[in-house]
């Protein structure tokens, strides 16, 4: 075993969890997200509180979800679309004229995206979750209310995949976030009316109350597996992009 | 011969229309001090990106410790410590938490790093603000700071690109002293357009002009390429009767004023400047002034600087061949 390689299999894991650890720390001191936590917490407790039990849980986490996907998106396009593009100076300065290799450095971004965006919503739809179940007249299924969770989850992960790649390629931060902000918003739009409705964020929010029912349809594996399949075909295009692009 | 640096036939070509680097053969030897020379403009900056890997070039090839050199040589950039123009650093973080952060993305173990980092802030004089955070610091500091993450991994292979670019007499001072006192192994690839700088710290020097390498080799080769025997003098007193009398100078060629106080004598080359010389303080001596300074033109790495741009530019088609 040569040099380069005993580098790749001992040290790789270093300069890629260094960058995620900086990234999340940025993100998690910056006064948007204290922001963000209060004000979506406080909507959740509203919603719940103002509502009549009679409504039942499922109605109540469906709109609470939905949140995530017509309110916060926009939120979670604007940092997520400024991940690689508000570094384009320190970028080749600090980060990638070291020991870096550029798909630690691109895989770091999604990482670090992905665990932030998933910790808000997280902690955001687990007081929508409890509070909904302590409060409203149950009548939701344990593995119907986990689904719809993971289903959004992967619609948010496919957002912040998709905005920490358009930050890559335009390498500008308004372009990135009018192109996100254009691309989701039609995603809802028009892939219905190209009867894609299974990869339309919009379009999983209906299926959400049965889901929750335990109501299945085979929908939700279409919806998963697209989510999921853009997700990662995104990443693998965005390595390969950035393995050549010039910094 | 072990060169550090190799580069054939390196061009970029930028959106298919700014050549920034255009076919060059640069080699930089082990251990020397390279300054790079060029106007603005003239592709030092992306020769260096070139070398470090962040760009890739458009046609020839680039070999860093004899290894060819691309945008995923980590291995490679591991020997290699760069300090950016004006260096651009996260303004939340200190000094420890960057060069810390430096180290991580060198790999270096947290004994490493520490000891590293206390080390370095000490000798980049920034102790006092190792805990504030960046975005109130001067350029000066930003600089220091950055020498100090271009040391962190322990080079051989130091990229400098105009390191005294924006900093006051004082800065540039220290900056150059710190330059100065690295380790005497390491091989140091200096940017710069500040030809005193230049002169200052380095051994080899190559100068870049509209992308084309236009010489390469030692200083002192390079100061003998313009060898012009010319004598610059400052003088008080009065001038006009020494201009008058200086023909009498057995070697003159020429002479010329520059302002009241300064006068250039030209020797024509195939007699003893020492000579010549010698009949010139005589006359100054005779002429009653006073010598306020005395210096060679020939030692003036501005004037070899300017002749071979001048040259390179003066050959017109003949460049392209």
């Amino acid at each position: 075993m040569d040099s380069s390689e005993q580098f790749r299999f001992i040290e790789w894991p270093m300069p890629f969890l260094a960058i995620v650890q900086a990234d999340l720390q940025n993100l998690f001191r910056s006064r948007i997200t204290y922001g963000w936590l209060i004000v979506g917490v406080f909507l959740q407790v509203i919603r719940v509180l103002s509502a009549p039990a009679a409504i039942g849980t499922a109605i109540i986490v469906v709109q609470g979800l939905s949140d995530f996907i017509f309110i916060w998106s926009m939120l979670i396009i604007g940092i997520t679309a400024s991940a690689v593009s508000s570094e384009t100076g320190e970028l080749a300065d600090s980060i990638m004229s070291k020991s870096v290799r550029r798909h630690d450095y691109i895989m770091a971004k999604f990482t670090s995206r992905i665990m932030y965006v998933m910790t808000i919503y997280s902690l955001i739809s687990a007081v929508l979750v409890g509070a909904s179940l302590r409060m409203m007249e149950n009548d939701y299924d344990t593995n119907g209310l986990v689904a719809a969770l993971l289903l959004v989850a992967l619609a948010l992960v496919m957002l912040t995949t998709l905005g920490v790649t358009l930050s890559m390629v335009t390498s500008n931060t308004v372009i990135s976030i009018v192109s996100l902000l254009v691309l989701w918003y039609s995603m809802t739009i028009f892939l219905p009316l190209l009867d894609l409705e299974f990869m339309s964020p919009s379009s999983m929010i209906n299926e959400l109350p049965d889901i929750i029912q335990g109501v299945w349809n085979g929908e939700e594996w279409k919806i998963a597996t697209s989510f999921g399949g853009i997700s990662i075909i995104t990443m693998a295009l965005s390595v390969l992009y950035f393995s050549t692009k010039d910094l | 011969m072990t060169y550090v640096v190799e580069t054939a036939n390196l061009t970029k070509i930028f959106g298919g229309k700014l050549i920034a680097v255009n076919n060059m053969n640069l080699e930089v030897e082990e251990g020397t001090i390279y300054g790079f020379l060029g106007p603005n403009g003239a592709g030092k900056t992306t020769v260096i990106r070139l070398l470090l890997g962040l760009i890739m070039p458009t046609a020839g090839s680039i070999k860093v410790f004899g290894e060819r050199m691309n945008t995923n040589s980590a291995h490679l950039r591991k020997r290699i410590g760069y300090l950016p123009t004006n260096p651009k650093l996260s303004n939340k973080m200190t000094p420890i938490t960057y060069l810390d952060f430096v180290g991580k993305l060198f790999s270096q173990s947290k004994d490493q790093r520490i000891s590293m980092l206390s080390k370095l802030i000490r000798s980049v004089g920034l102790l006092p603000s190792a805990s504030r955070e960046v975005k109130g610091f001067s350029t000066g500091m930003v600089t220091r700071l950055g020498l100090a993450a271009s040391l962190m991994n322990n080079p051989d292979l130091l990229l400098l690109d105009e390191p005294t670019s924006g900093l006051d007499p004082a800065g540039r001072k220290s900056t150059l002293d710190l330059i100065e006192e690295l380790d005497k192994e390491k091989t140091i690839f200096v940017s710069s357009h500040i030809l005193s700088d230049i002169d200052r710290i380095c051994t080899h020097v190559g100068i870049i002009n509209e992308g084309k390498l236009i010489y390469s080799g030692s200083i002192k080769e390079m100061k003998k390429h313009i060898q012009s025997n010319v004598l610059r003098l400052e003088l008080d007193g009065d001038m006009n009767t020494f201009c008058n009398r200086l023909a009498s100078i057995v070697g003159m060629a020429d002479f010329e004023r520059r302002g009241d106080f300064t006068v250039e004598i030209s020797f024509v080359s195939d007699i003893s400047t020492l000579k010549a010389i010698q009949d010139v303080i005589g006359l100054i001596v005779e002429c009653n002034l006073d010598l306020i300074s005395m210096n060679s033109s020939t030692s003036r790495i501005e004037d070899a600087f300017l002749k071979l741009l001048e040259e390179e530019e003066s050959r017109g088609f003949v460049r392209a061949i």
